[in-house]
C-alpha cells in the first residue's frame, strides 16, 4: 500500500504547489502595482482576475493531464484485454511519470486475473470436449476402430471389441490387417483405398458395402458396410479411422438368395428337374415299343417340359442381371461341337412343331471365348423364337462363319412371318414383344433382352435383320479365345470373367 | 460307359429329395455303377468316412447335417487318411457366386440338378477319372 500513500502525497504536493503558485503570483503582482503607482485599483483587481483566471487554467490543464495518467494507464490495460476492443494499444508504463507504480503493480495483477479466468475457461472446455468425446467413442453402438500412420489400432471402443470378439485391450497396438481379415466385393478395397490416399490426399472418406470377415471358428461369416476417414495432418497421429455398419443378417439373407424370383424359380426347377428325369426314363424304356402316336405324344410331353425349363431358366438369369449376379466364365471353345449339342437338343422341340433345324458351319473357325452354359441359353432362345415365329414354314436355319472381322458370327434364319420395321429397334428390350403377334404366339419378351445381355458379356454383337412376310435373321458374333486373352491382358486381368454389364475385374466375386 | 475289366465304381448319393435320388440311383445303376442312397446328413457323413467311395453326390440340403458341413469335414485337411472319393455337389439352389466358389474350392464339381437329365449325370460321372 505503499505506493497508493505516496501516490497521494504526490498528488496533495501537486495541488499545493499549483494553488500556492497561483495565489503568489496574484498577491506579488498585486503588490507591485500598488507600490509602482497610482494605477486605478478596479483595473488592477480586474486585471489580476483575468491572470489568475488564466494562470488557473494553464495550471489545472497540465496537472489534470498529469494526475490522471494513471488512471488512463489503467483504462488502456483493462480495455486491452478485452477482445472486443482491439484498437486500443498495450500502454507505456514505463515512460508514466505520476502514478508509475500504483499502475504497473495493478496492471500486473489484472494481467494474471485474466491470464487465470482464460485458463480455467480453456481447461474446463477442453476437458468438457474429452469428456463428450469419450462418451461418444466409448458408447457409440457402431464398432470404432482408429488407426495411426502405421496402420496400428490406437482405439477400438467397447462395440468394436464385441463385434469381433475380441478384447479391447489385445485390439490396441495390433496392425489393422491382422485382426479384421476383411474381403471386399471388388479390387477396390480398404487397403487400396488407403495406399492411394496416402500418397495423394490430405483427408479422405469412402464408404464400402457387403464386406465380409471371418472374425472366429464357429462363427458366421460377418458382413457389413464400412466407412471410413482419413486425416493425414492429424497432429497426435490418429491418422485413420473405420466405423463398421453391421448387415450380417440381411445380406446373408440375400447370400440365400438372389430374391424372391431366384426362390420361387427353385421351387419351380425341382418338380420340372423330377418330371424330366422320368420322362427321360420313359424314353429310354418305351422308345419303339410304342406306336407313333403315343410316341408322338410322349416326344411332345418332353419338349414342353425342356421348354419350360428353359422358360424357368430365363425368368432366373434376367434376374441376375438386373441384380448384377450373372457372372460369366469364358473359356475356350469348339463352337461347332457346342452348336451342335445345342441344336441337338433342340431338335425335339422343333420335331414336335414340325419344325426341322438344318445346320452349316464353316470349316477352321477359330477355338472362341465362351460361357458354355449360357451361350446355350442365346441359342435356345433365338432357335425358340424362330421356332414360334415360324408360322407355316417349316425349316430353320443356323449357321455360323467366319466374318471379315475375324470374329465367329452365327445366324439363326426362319421363314415366318417377319418382324415389322418399326418394331425392330424395341425388340431387345426386356418385356417387349410385337403387339401384332401377342395374341398369337406365347413368350415372356424376356429371351431377347437375356441374349443380348449374354452375348454383350461375351464382347460380341448381337443383331436382327427382317422383313415382314420373309421371316427374320437374328445373329450374333463371338470373340476368338485368342483375341479375347490379350484384350484381358492388356487390361490387366488374368482371368476371363463377365459380367452381364461388362466386366467383372476379378475372378470371385469377394476377393481380398 | 465302364469298361468291364474294370472294378465297377461306387458312388454314395446323399440326397434326401426320395424322387431325385431314385432317378439317379436308376441312371447310375444301368450306368454300371454300384449305387448307396442315404437322405440323412449326419448318417452320410459316417458312411462317407467308413466306406470307401469313388464318387460322392452330394445335395447342399439334407437334414441333421448341411451338405456344406459334410464338404467341409469330409476335407478337412488334418483328416488321416484324406477321402479319396471325388466330391460332386448336387443342388438346384441358387447361390452368391462367392458362396459357390468357396464351395467349388472344396468340391470336385457342382452341378445344378436342373441343368442335367439324369443319364446326362451318368455321361458327366463317366468322364470324371
Amino acid at each position: 500500500m505503499d505506493y497508493l500513500q505516496k501516490l497521494t502525497q504526490q498528488a496533495k504536493l501537486n495541488l499545493f504547489v499549483s494553488l500556492m503558485v497561483t495565489n503568489v503570483t496574484v498577491i506579488g503582482l498585486f503588490f507591485v502595482a500598488l507600490k509602482l503607482g497610482n494605477f486605478n485599483l478596479y483595473i488592477v483587481v480586474g486585471i489580476l482576475i483575468v491572470i489568475s483566471i488564466i494562470v488557473s487554467l494553464i495550471i489545472s490543464s497540465l496537472l489534470g493531464k498529469f494526475l490522471m495518467q494513471p488512471l488512463t494507464a489503467l483504462w488502456q490495460v483493462v480495455f486491452h484485454l478485452t477482445p472486443e476492443a482491439d484498437s486500443v494499444t498495450k500502454p507505456d508504463i514505463e515512460s508514466l511519470t505520476f502514478g508509475k507504480d500504483l499502475v504497473s503493480n495493478l496492471s500486473g495483477h489484472i494481467y494474471q486475473l485474466i491470464s487465470a479466468a482464460d485458463k480455467a475457461s480453456q481447461e474446463s472446455s477442453a476437458k468438457a470436449k474429452e469428456l463428450t468425446l469419450n462418451f461418444v467413442a466409448q458408447n457409440l453402438p457402431l464398432p470404432l476402430f482408429v488407426l495411426d500412420a502405421e496402420e496400428t489400432i490406437r482405439f477400438a471402443n467397447p462395440a468394436a471389441a464385441d463385434y469381433i470378439g475380441i478384447a479391447v485391450k489385445d485390439l490396441i497396438g495390433k496392425n489393422v490387417y491382422m485382426v479384421l481379415d476383411m474381403a471386399f466385393a471388388s479390387e477396390d478395397t480398404f487397403d487400396n483405398w488407403l495406399k492411394t490416399v496416402k500418397t495423394t490426399a490430405a483427408t479422405a472418406s469412402k464408404a464400402w458395402e457387403r464386406v465380409r470377415m471371418d472374425v472366429r471358428d464357429n462363427h458366421p461369416t460377418l458382413l457389413f458396410d464400412l466407412a471410413a476417414y482419413y486425416n493425414r495432418a492429424n497432429p497426435d497421429g490418429h491418422e485413420t479411422m473405420m466405423l463398421l455398419f453391421d448387415h450380417t443378417k440381411q445380406y446373408s439373407q440375400d447370400d440365400q438368395a438372389i430374391s424372391f424370383v431366384a426362390l420361387s424359380v427353385h421351387e419351380l426347377r425341382t418338380p420340372l428337374t423330377l418330371l424330366r428325369g422320368y420322362i427321360e426314363v420313359f424314353q429310354e424304356e418305351l422308345s419303339g415299343k410304342l406306336d407313333p402316336e403315343l410316341q408322338s405324344f410322349m416326344e411332345k410331353m418332353q419338349a414342353q417340359a425342356e421348354q419350360l425349363m428353359a422358360f424357368v431358366n430365363n425368368i432366373l438369369n434376367v434376374a441376375r442381371v438386373d441384380d448384377d449376379q450373372l457372372e460369366l466364365k469364358l473359356e475356350k471353345g469348339d463352337w461347332p461341337a457346342i452348336l451342335n449339342l445345342s441344336i441337338e437338343n433342340l431338335s425335339l422341340r422343333a420335331k414336335v412343331r414340325g419344325i426341322s433345324l438344318e445346320l452349316s458351319v464353316t470349316d477352321g473357325l477359330p477355338v472362341v471365348g465362351v460361357d458354355q452354359i449360357s451361350i446355350q441359353e442365346v441359342i435356345n432362345n433365338l432357335v425358340d423364337n424362330a421356332i414360334k415365329y415360324s408360322a407355316d414354314s417349316k425349316v430353320i436355319k443356323i449357321s455360323s462363319h467366319l466374318t471379315n472381322d475375324g470374329l465367329v458370327e452365327t445366324t439363326v434364319q426362319d421363314f415366318g412371318r417377319g418382324i415389322p420395321t418399326a418394331v425392330l429397334p424395341n425388340l431387345f428390350t426386356k418385356f417387349y414383344r410385337d403387339h401384332h403377334n401377342r395374341s398369337q404366339v406365347g413368350g415372356t419378351g424376356l429371351g431377347l433382352y437375356l441374349s443380348k445381355a449374354i452375348i454383350t458379356a461375351h464382347g460380341g454383337n448381337l443383331w436382327v435383320r427382317s422383313k415382314e412376310g420373309e421371316g427374320s435373321t437374328f445373329g450374333f458374333t463371338l470373340q476368338p479365345y485368342d483375341r479375347l486373352s490379350q484384350e484381358a491382358k492388356a487390361s490387366g486381368d488374368n482371368e476371363m470373367v463377365r459380367g452381364a454389364h461388362g466386366w467383372i475385374k476379378n475372378h470371385s466375386l469377394y476377393r481380398r | 460307359m465302364q469298361e468291364t475289366n474294370q472294378p465297377t465304381r461306387k458312388v454314395l448319393c446323399i440326397e434326401d429329395e426320395h424322387f431325385i435320388s431314385e432317378l439317379y440311383a436308376r441312371a447310375l445303376s444301368k450306368g454300371g455303377y454300384e449305387v448307396t442312397v442315404i437322405a440323412d446328413g449326419s448318417q452320410a457323413l459316417t458312411e462317407a468316412e467308413t466306406n470307401a467311395y469313388d464318387i460322392i453326390l452330394l445335395d447342399l440340403m439334407v437334414p441333421n447335417l448341411t451338405g456344406i458341413e459334410i464338404l467341409r469335414k469330409l476335407r478337412d485337411p488334418a483328416r488321416v487318411p484324406p477321402i479319396k472319393a471325388k466330391i460332386l455337389i448336387i443342388t438346384n439352389l441358387e447361390q452368391r457366386e462367392d458362396v459357390r466358389a468357396d464351395i467349388e474350392k472344396q468340391a470336385d464339381g457342382y452341378l445344378v440338378k436342373a441343368e442335367l437329365t439324369p443319364h446326362e449325370l451318368v455321361t458327366f460321372i463317366d468322364n470324371i477319372k
